[in-house]
């Protein structure tokens, strides 16, 4: 040992000499949360203490929440889609499974994720753009037309209205003769980080709160197969934070629907192993890894240690990545290729059970098929010809990425502390603390962008003086038209007294304390619109109209 | 004294990424600009009543959702009812190419596509505010390089020639004439710029009219500029009057063309775009 720290003495020495011949690119290497990257890791940096990696499987989970990991079973490839009628996504779905995708995703257009109707004065030009339009429980039987639902999980990107749709869903898997026991799939349902980054909320946090817990405390006595909330730090990265940012208000949002949970009466282990988590893949690659190794860590000890969950389900973080969205240039769109490449193998490499890979034109509109496709082989590719899913958690006991996950750990812990200080993640969210803080560092970011101190291929350097413009995706744009005309006939053809009872029945329920789950997959049997759902809660609960 | 150009940022449709919007918010702010953000889910009408309302002298709409082709037009509609279409409106956002041109024509003035730097929207609006005031300020483009010749308006070359070559010492380096402006022309070289003597050939020589109304003396100033067409574009777009609204052929193969005195403070000036002849931009 005294011989090797000899040898690294007389490496620095030897190093800085010939530093003065041949100087680094720049004074200062930092990751994108601004942590110092020294020139060299060794073992001084790295404390090897088995009881922080613990093995795959086990406590604290920072190798992996499986012992086996890919060699059992690869990660799940979830495309998200969705866009214009129910009709032509249920088309993209069967094309995606029959390509090979393994489950899938779906994306509402902003009416639906904002519980409006598609004939309502907002929804104009919105109709199908970024999903697809569902209005009523028709629309999602048009969704779903023939896929057997007790083979494949669903991932829904539903946040606001998330009770509305889950309710819609366990019905269509009723009428196909499916009970709700076995059906799979995910919600995202997290509100926090829609107030903090996305954007689609409805109601103030109070009854949001409410709705969550409500569909916890369902879900464990009808759909335990399903993943009642998906915490995303996704949106909160994609809004401009940095990876220390994105982990740090993912766990904390996290710890505030545990502490929802647990006031309205449930039992950590009867809600914690569902809760699921949706994290970015972005530029840097080893903070990524890193990212995704402390996340699993911190989560652990927080389960277990503070909040005394005794299920070892209840302690490991599940996670979906996608790649980052924000990083892709609308400038030679195919080098979105690469980018999305390296991405998606940081994921792999930090432990993800499901991934998307975003489409290389998506800086300019939503992928064509040709595009989708080319993300999904980028997945096969991975998983079947590189070999890295072959052993566990193959960058354990690197200095670089031990280091880093140890620093990420450590940082977070920072802004938890901050946030705790806060009065916790609702109080922050409504001081509008992490909107602050994920703007400055957004903005930082572009200025840094345009001074050219960091560089983006094609963008501000290598640019190309006569691009080649690719071919786009359209969505019809006469879709809103044909909703509405959908809608005016559903409303002629449902019976009336009773969709009128169940919203009456609703309403009632939503003075008072009971769960609403129940009363909602009333509506949805009897067709009521997502609209005349969320228009009722809208009138008992209020709206929030943000800081 | 320019007032502070007051800006909306605006969030129409139900889009929620407000990235962007905060940005370009920022980034105007941090150029000068007043900045009003609307926040998220407007409607055309709202925006419109707020733009009114707070007096703006542009909009910038910012939509990722796709929605653009139905919105913008609308809040550009609801502008002109309300009689308020001398508001600048631009846009960003996720935006296909091929829907530019149709926005444009509805009267959006520009549509910036993902990563444009914030300063170039910053100076777009300027300039579009200030052409639109009249303001007639330098935008964008280099300052002209150098003082590239003064042309001094002469009854006869050989009754002055001797001055400038016996008497100053300084070298004559051509005499040529050119057709297009009725004159002829002698280069005195001085340093890296020139003496330009004009003497008119004809009764129809802007010179000859000039000596006849003023008298012999300094005719105009020309500047040394590159990329003389845009330049061109970029003046007028300020509101400058220009005489030749396209380069013209000027002596020594230059490129040139003046700017029309009521827009200079009645000083004649020429653009002069040697660039080419002195082997192009390389």
């Amino acid at each position: 040992m005294i011989k090797h720290q000899e040898r690294v003495k007389k490496w620095k020495l030897a190093t800085e000499k010939s530093m003065q011949r041949f100087p680094e690119r720049k004074e200062r290497f930092e990751t994108s949360s601004k942590f110092e990257i020294s020139r060299l890791y060794g073992a001084d940096q790295v404390n090897y203490d088995i009881e922080k990696l613990g093995l795959p499987g086990e406590y604290p989970y920072t190798r992996g929440i499986q012992p086996t990991m890919y060699r059992a079973r690869y990660w799940t490839m979830r495309q998200y889609a969705g866009f214009g009628s129910a009709e032509e996504t249920n088309k993209r779905f069967r094309y995606l499974l029959q390509q090979g995708q393994t489950g899938l995703s779906v994306a509402f257009d902003l009416p639906t994720q904002i519980g409006y109707d598609s004939d309502h004065s907002m929804s104009k030009g919105e109709v199908g753009k970024v999903g697809v339009a569902i209005d009523s429980l028709e629309d999602m039987e048009a969704l779903l037309r023939e896929i057997p639902l007790d083979q494949v999980s669903t991932s829904m990107t539903i946040n606001a209205p998330a009770s509305v749709l889950l309710a819609m869903y366990i019905v269509v898997a009723e009428k196909q003769g499916i009970s709700p026991d076995k059906i799979s799939g995910t919600i995202q349902n997290d509100i926090l980080k829609e107030y903090i980054a996305r954007g689609t909320y409805i109601f103030p946090p109070k009854p949001s709160m409410r709705l969550i817990t409500d569909i916890f405390a369902y879900c464990k006595e009808q759909v335990p197969k399903w993943n009642t909330i998906s915490i995303s730090g996704y949106h909160i990265r994609e809004a401009g934070a940095n990876a220390v940012q994105e982990l740090a208000f993912t766990i904390a949002n996290g710890k505030a629907y545990v502490d929802a949970a647990i006031e309205a009466g449930l039992n950590i282990d009867d809600f914690a192993p569902r809760l699921a988590f949706f994290f970015n893949a972005h530029n840097q690659f080893f903070e990524e890894i890193a990212k995704f190794r402390a996340a699993r860590r911190i989560w652990a000890k927080l389960m277990k240690d503070t909040y005394g969950a005794q299920n070892p389900k209840s302690w490991q973080l599940r996670f979906h990545t996608q790649t980052g969205g924000s990083t892709l240039t609308a400038q030679q769109p195919d080098n979105n290729i690469v980018r999305v490449t390296l991405q998606a193998l940081a994921a792999v490499m930090g432990g993800t059970q499901s991934l998307h890979t975003n489409s290389r034109d998506e800086a300019l509109a939503l992928p064509t098929e040709d595009s989708a496709r080319i993300a999904l082989r980028t997945q096969q590719i991975i998983a079947h010809e590189s070999g890295v899913a072959d052993t566990v958690d193959p960058l354990a006991g690197s200095y670089y990425v031990e280091h880093l996950t140890d620093v990420m750990e450590e940082e977070a812990g920072k802004y938890l502390e901050k946030i705790e200080s806060l009065g916790g993640a609702v109080a922050a969210v409504e001081q509008g603390y992490m909107q602050r803080e994920i703007h400055h560092t957004a903005y930082e970011t572009q200025k840094a962008i345009e001074k050219g101190e960091e560089i983006i291929v094609g963008m501000n350097s290598f640019t190309l003086e006569n691009e080649v413009r690719p071919e786009l995706l359209r969505v019809d744009p006469t879709l809103g038209e044909k909703q509405k005309e959908k809608l005016k006939q559903l409303r002629n053809s449902r019976d009336e007294d009773r969709a009128s009872a169940r919203l009456e029945t609703l309403r009632q329920g939503a003075k008072g304390t009971e769960n609403l789950m129940p009363l909602i997959v009333d509506c949805v049997r009897d067709y009521c619109t997502i609209g005349e759902i969320c228009g009722i809660l809208r009138e008992e609960f209020g709206e929030y109209a943000g800081v | 004294m320019n007032k502070k150009i007051r800006v909306l940022v605006a969030k129409p449709g139900l889009d929620g990424h407000d990235r962007g919007a905060l940005v370009i918010s920022q980034a105007l702010r941090d150029y000068g600009m007043e900045v009003i953000y609307t926040g998220l889910r407007q409607t055309p009408q709202q925006i419109v009543a707020a733009a009114v309302q707070e007096d703006v002298d542009a909009i910038g709409l910012s939509c990722l959702s796709g929605a653009h082709n139905e919105l913008f037009p609308e809040v550009m509609a609801l502008l002109k009812e309300r009689g308020a279409d001398d508001i600048i409106v631009v846009g960003g956002g996720v935006i296909p190419w091929e829907d530019i041109p149709f926005l444009e024509s509805a009267g959006v003035q520009k549509i910036f596509t993902p990563g444009t730097p914030t300063i170039e929207t910053a100076k777009f609006i300027e300039a579009a505010v200030h052409a639109r005031d009249g303001y007639t300020v330098s935008i964008g483009m280099e300052p002209p390089k150098k003082i590239d010749h003064i042309g001094i308006a002469v009854e006869s070359l050989d009754e002055v020639l001797p001055f400038y070559v016996n008497t100053l010492g300084l070298k004559l380096e051509a005499i040529e004439e050119v057709p297009s402006q009725n004159v002829k022309v002698a280069f005195i070289k001085i340093g890296e710029s020139r003496l330009e003597l004009l003497e008119p050939l004809s009764e129809q020589s802007p010179i000859r009219q000039f000596i006849t109304k003023r008298g012999q003396g300094v005719h105009h100033v020309a500047l040394g500029v590159e990329g003389i067409s845009e330049r061109i574009g970029e003046l007028k777009n300020a509101g400058i009057k220009m005489i030749q609204e396209k380069p013209v052929k000027g002596a020594g193969d230059a490129s040139i063309a003046f700017i029309h005195p009521s827009s200079s403070h009645k000083v004649l000036f020429e653009l002069c775009d040697k660039t080419e002849i002195e082997g192009g931009a390389s």
